[in-house]
């Protein structure tokens, strides 16, 4: 199998045959074996039984029911730990994705890339609500992570499958994919993609989604950028408060060295309720390296998995005669 | 009636904690309810610790092997334990749970078992008509209210040990502590359906204790902790960081306006107490902060263990059908014994 499309679905009954058919036309005309999982994700509506209708009808389409509404990122994560393809293609159930932009991502897919992520270059949705908070969302996401990618809220993106499914997806990671792998030593490409009114149904999205995204990067930041080494990022974030300690310390005891001079009470308090921030944050960070030597999470194997594909170049070329170690049915 | 060495269709588990009636006769009386429910069954009572005195009682009971098995933890576990101690030697396909001791009317039982359909995962029962002094009656409406607010699923009688549930509810909700009381709105929360059904209350319900301040917070603290595993468990940040936010930022402000009176106005900072207490606060702010990312650390370590979803099924053609996601289970009791 060379191509899995994975489509989380929530309530998205209008759409779900459009998008079913021009996925397969899009395919089709490529030539590409290939697969359609539809995940839908405890929606209210017909859109089960619809997708259920067109399963019947097409074996390349497999539909997942979950069992509640869980959210986009479990619905991608179900759709990815069940994909067979080696690479996977990822997109919205709104209609907004363009298919057809996926033989063209798939071309920039060669084998230096990981990851090919869309870029909607016109996008067409609402300036305030939408396009607003996303380029906030994209201009911190580059700052925090030093990852520059335009558009990391285009769902349309392709990953090696060998990659994706090892990449922990939980809460609301989705978004950070492309920063978190490529922190890690993937080669992202972005590529212009089409980007559609949509069509049927409001968004399901608002502009509360900036400070939740604020909250996540600095988890991410944590997690990734000072990855093996959280007792040292502590240190460093308790380094000012041991600096305002040791200043404020100094200047409490100052006027003892004057004549008649008395300790200086706030200061003094403020100077020990710094320090002790800083010795408690330096123990968080303690904390945090018996949590990753425990954890079962080895971020330096991302970088082994990523190093990988460079020597066994023509085997992963999609389209090419399927090869060696990925299975095909 | 069926064999009831067959495996049993219901399996119905009486944990035996603190509260205790004549057990030998009331679980006499579950079975026949359950006989006039007409379903073939088996009985598992889960002694919560040594108890001499109740396992004499239910060998002299009218129940007898065949349908009743009993399992005696080797101490004090608490119910949540002896429950899963109980699913997991439950045979049965769907589960029951009972109180050991009078909730519900015995007979009312068929009326929940014939209310299981095909639709649902679980049902919990809600004593209703029930008797209670107003102010037992506040409190209990409190408590609801309470886990309503921080849950924002309702429930109307959570105390009500009288569940049945399918063998999935039973393998996907890992219960510790005092967690058992919350396991509908656990259930639903993963995504199986949940719904009420009302039985007519026992007579003998009748709670004879007097609540202790402990209770009360015991029960608040329950209340939190299902919060915060309902809510949060897949982002901490998003928890510990706005109460650290709202610290600091206070304090920050605090501080600020003190520091900015020091330099224009001339007020001198070394006579303010209040710069500790601006102080304190982003210290606070900070620390709630630090102990969320350390459990985002926590959680992306493990992210690969847990999985967010469960799949009701696969649908694909030539091989429609249903394909169950077995999840592994998480929580094992030690020093189970089986008696008989």
């Amino acid at each position: 199998m060379d191509l899995s499309v994975v489509v989380p679905l929530y309530n998205e009954q209008e759409s779900v045959e459009l998008l079913h058919r021009r996925i397969s036309d899009a395919l089709h005309e490529s030539g590409l074996r290939y697969e359609i999982l539809f995940i839908d994700d405890g929606s209210k509506d017909r859109t089960l039984a619809i997708a259920a209708a067109v399963a019947a009808r097409d074996p390349r389409l497999r539909v997942i029911e979950f069992r509640a509404n869980y959210g986009q990122t479990p619905a991608m994560a179900a759709g990815i730990d069940l994909a067979r393809g080696r690479i996977i293609a990822t997109m919205d159930g709104d209609l907004q994705n363009e298919p057809r932009d996926i033989p063209a991502m798939l071309e920039a897919m060669d084998d230096a890339t990981d990851m090919v992520v869309g870029w909607r270059k016109n996008r067409q949705d609402k300036l305030l609500t939408r396009k607003v908070p996303s380029w906030i969302a994209n201009r911190l996401i580059a700052k925090v992570t030093g990852v520059s990618i335009r558009d990391n809220g285009c769902s349309l993106k392709l990953y090696r499958a060998s990659l994706i499914k090892r990449v922990p997806l939980y809460a609301e990671m989705h978004r950070f994919i492309p920063a978190m792998a490529s922190i890690a030593g993937a080669r992202v490409k972005e590529v212009p993609v089409t980007h559609h009114a949509r069509q049927f149904g409001a968004s399901k999205y608002g502009l509360s989604r900036i400070y939740k995204v604020l909250l996540d990067l600095l988890s991410i930041k944590t997690i990734i950028g000072f990855a093996q080494r959280p007792l040292l990022w502590f240190g460093l974030l308790a380094m000012p408060f041991f600096i305002a300690s040791i200043v404020a310390l100094v200047a409490s005891v100052l006027p003892l060295f004057s004549a008649g001079g008395r300790l200086i009470l706030p200061y003094a308090g403020t100077g020990v309720l710094f320090g002790a921030l800083a010795l408690f944050l330096i123990m968080g960070g303690a904390v945090g390296e018996l949590i990753y030597t425990t954890g079962n999470v080895d971020l330096s194997e991302y970088s082994r998995i990523l190093a990988m594909p460079r020597h066994e170049a023509a085997n992963r070329k999609p389209g090419r005669a399927a090869g060696g170690e990925t299975a095909d049915d | 009636m069926t064999d009831a060495r067959a495996t049993p269709e219901l399996s119905v588990i009486v944990p035996v904690g603190g509260r205790v009636d004549d057990l030998a006769m009331l679980i006499g009386e579950y079975a026949d309810a359950f006989d006039a429910a007409r379903v073939s069954y088996e009985i598992i009572a889960v002694l919560d610790g040594r108890m001499d005195r109740v396992l004499d009682s239910l060998h002299g009971g009218r129940v007898t092997a065949e349908r009743l098995r009993i399992i005696e933890l080797s101490r004090a576990f608490g119910e949540s334990a002896a429950l899963m101690a109980g699913f997991d030697a439950a045979r049965g396909e769907i589960l029951v749970t009972l109180p050991a001791y009078y909730q519900v009317e015995p007979r009312a039982i068929p009326k929940l078992v014939a209310a299981l359909s095909s639709d649902d995962d679980m049902l919990v029962a809600v004593r209703w008509p029930r008797a209670g002094t107003f102010l037992e009656r506040l409190r209990r409406d409190a408590f609801h209210w309470l886990f309503a607010f921080v849950s924002r699923l309702k429930y109307r009688d959570l105390g009500c040990g009288v569940r049945i549930f399918t063998r999935e509810v039973a393998d996907e909700i890992p219960l510790y502590g005092d967690q058992h009381r919350f396991m509908p709105a656990l259930a639903q929360r993963r995504g199986f359906r949940v719904r009420e059904i009302e039985l007519a209350q026992s007579p003998k319900d009748r709670f004879r204790g007097r609540y202790r301040l402990r209770e009360y917070l015991h029960g608040f603290l329950d209340v939190l902790t299902v919060f915060f595993l309902v809510r949060f468990t897949k982002k901490p940040l998003r928890f510990f960081g706005t109460v650290g936010f709202l610290a600091a930022g206070f304090g920050g402000i605090f501080v600020a306006v003190l520091v900015v009176q020091r330099l224009f106005f001339g007020i001198p900072l070394a006579d303010r107490p209040a710069l500790l207490l601006g102080s304190l606060l982003v210290v606070l702010g900070v620390q709630v902060f630090a102990l969320g990312l350390v459990g985002e650390l926590i959680i992306f370590t493990h992210a690969s263990d847990m999985k967010e979803y469960t799949i009701r099924s696969v649908i694909q053609a030539s091989e429609t059908g249903t394909d169950r996601d077995e999840e592994p289970r998480t929580l094992r009791q030690p020093g189970e014994r089986i008696v008989r």
